[in-house]
């Protein structure tokens, strides 16, 4: 059972990731875009116990930092990654009004994206990698968010249907 | 928020993060088996990026195109009236004459400074989430591009090749935080130190505080040590504004790229520098002011003017 579920979810992440890489980032948005798979880890934890949360921003930060065009020494988006999705998990957790509430998952997932970023910017700042200007910063800071905001009501849907296939949960937002 | 945790919970994420430390301390000692991966994702994904930049061409550049509407009116007005098939087509073909001047562009600032250049197609462009300006191009090692060469675009000074893969690369724009140049000025010959800011301008700090800066003064790049990372001459941008403010240690302007850096499509990768100097032979021309016509009346005073009553 355990094997199937990796398996599944490591294709799905690969995936997610590879149309992150290829097609999501090749359109310059304005306001820095959005992460389609920040999006994707965020929303699967939210759907998943804490453990899996845990585990499965591991992947997702360590495919971040994979990611040629990431700043930023290997290691420091999956330590963010581990810390916003164990702590998106965490809140949702047993709380059935709040996981099956896809406006509070929205919300989550806004606040979990906003959060990555300001503590990406602060470890950044403390390993001494260049982030540019504040105002540039902060553009890019309200930029995902709203565009965050914009895209997971669309995308939640189709993301549910695959950690319910994964999981076999049978439920879906 | 009922979730009390367990030991086998805590453990885990205890796991995780020290993982995730040690990651990053491996990096930080310069580990080479994690730039290996790196490299081995780059190479993974490229040709996914390629398909992907052939996928997004018809509205990769849908939002700059918006934000020059007035430029752009006409052509849309012409598109309005012609069917999806007409359309698509008509935005391919200007996709590629688009390219066609970059590369027309680039040959004639390469020839004139006498750069021996490699051609590219940007592939790829890099994510936002880590606040870095980057972008990935379709040359890389097979075809002769190594670390620290420099790039350039139709307009200018685009970017250095940051890493290299067989057959992509991933370029440092001129715009990114972290990326500094050495400049002086087209005619004075004054040099200072431009930073990227995240944006198409950049701060220029001159070394001399004794020097006068003003506003439309052209930099170009300064070149380095058997010109890499940068070949001297490249035009890099023009200064918009002087910061003159009293008791500051070095004379400060901001500065506006050449380059736009949102709608690059073509670059070109300088693999051989010129045997001398260009000085400013790059120095791109002044736009020239439209002649008013002026109109002259020339009026002939009759011979014999006529008698009032």
């Amino acid at each position: 059972m355990i094997t199937r579920q990796l398996s599944f979810s490591g294709l799905i992440f690969l995936f997610i990731y590879t149309l992150q890489e290829s097609l999501v980032n090749q359109i310059r948005l304005p306001g820095g875009g959005f992460s389609i798979f920040i999006i994707f880890a965020l929303v699967w934890s939210a759907l998943s116990a804490p453990e899996v949360g845990a585990v499965a921003g591991f992947g997702a930060g360590f495919l971040v930092d994979l990611s040629p065009s990431s700043s930023g020494p290997v290691g420091q988006w999956t330590l963010i990654m581990i810390l916003t999705c164990f702590g998106i998990a965490f809140l949702g957790f047993g709380d059935d009004k709040s996981r099956g509430n896809p406006i509070t998952i929205v919300f989550l997932v806004v606040a979990g994206v906003f959060l990555s970023e300001i503590a990406f910017l602060i470890s950044g700042a403390l390993l001494g990698v260049n982030l540019g200007s504040l105002s540039q910063i902060a553009i890019i800071l309200i930029g995902m968010s709203m565009w965050t905001l914009l895209i997971t009501p669309f995308t939640l849907p189709i993301f549910s249907r695959f950690h319910a296939f994964t999981f076999e949960t049978g439920s879906r937002i | 928020m009922r979730y009390g945790g367990g030991n086998r919970s805590r453990l885990l994420l205890i796991i995780l993060i020290v993982s995730s430390l040690f990651l990053i301390t491996l990096d930080l000692r310069g580990v080479q088996v994690l730039d290996g991966l790196r490299s081995g994702s780059q190479t993974v994904l490229s040709p996914f990026q390629k398909v992907g930049n052939t996928v997004a061409s018809p509205f990769k550049n849908f939002f700059s195109d918006v934000t020059h509407l007035g430029r752009t009116r006409n052509q849309l007005e012409q598109l309005r009236a012609e069917n999806f098939n007409l359309r698509t087509k008509l935005i391919n073909r200007k996709n590629a004459d688009a390219q066609l001047k970059q590369y027309k562009s680039i040959l004639d600032l390469a020839g004139t400074a006498d750069y021996k250049i490699l051609s590219a197609k940007v592939i790829s462009q890099g994510s936002s989430q880590s606040f870095s300006q980057t972008l990935t191009i379709d040359a890389g090692s097979n075809s002769g591009i190594r670390r620290n060469m420099t790039v350039i675009c139709d307009s200018g000074l685009a970017g250095v090749v940051k890493e290299v893969y067989p057959n992509s690369s991933l370029i440092l724009l001129a715009s990114d935080p972290s990326f500094r140049i050495g400049v002086r000025i087209a005619g004075s010959q004054q040099i200072g130190i431009l930073s990227g800011q995240g944006s198409n301008r950049a701060l220029l700090q001159l070394i001399d505080n004794q020097t006068t800066l003003q506003a439309g003064d052209v930099l170009l790049a300064r070149g380095s040590l058997q010109n890499r990372p940068f070949v001297p001459g490249v035009p890099v941008g023009s200064v918009v504004s002087v910061d003159n403010s009293a008791g500051a240690v070095t004379q400060s302007a901001s500065v506006k790229f050449y380059t736009n850096f949102s709608a690059l499509g073509v670059v070109a990768v300088v693999v051989g520098a010129p045997k001398t100097d260009p000085r400013d032979a790059l120095v791109p021309a002044k736009p020239r002011p439209t002649p008013i016509p002026t109109i002259t009346v020339l009026v002939t005073p009759s011979p014999s003017p006529t008698a009032t009553k």
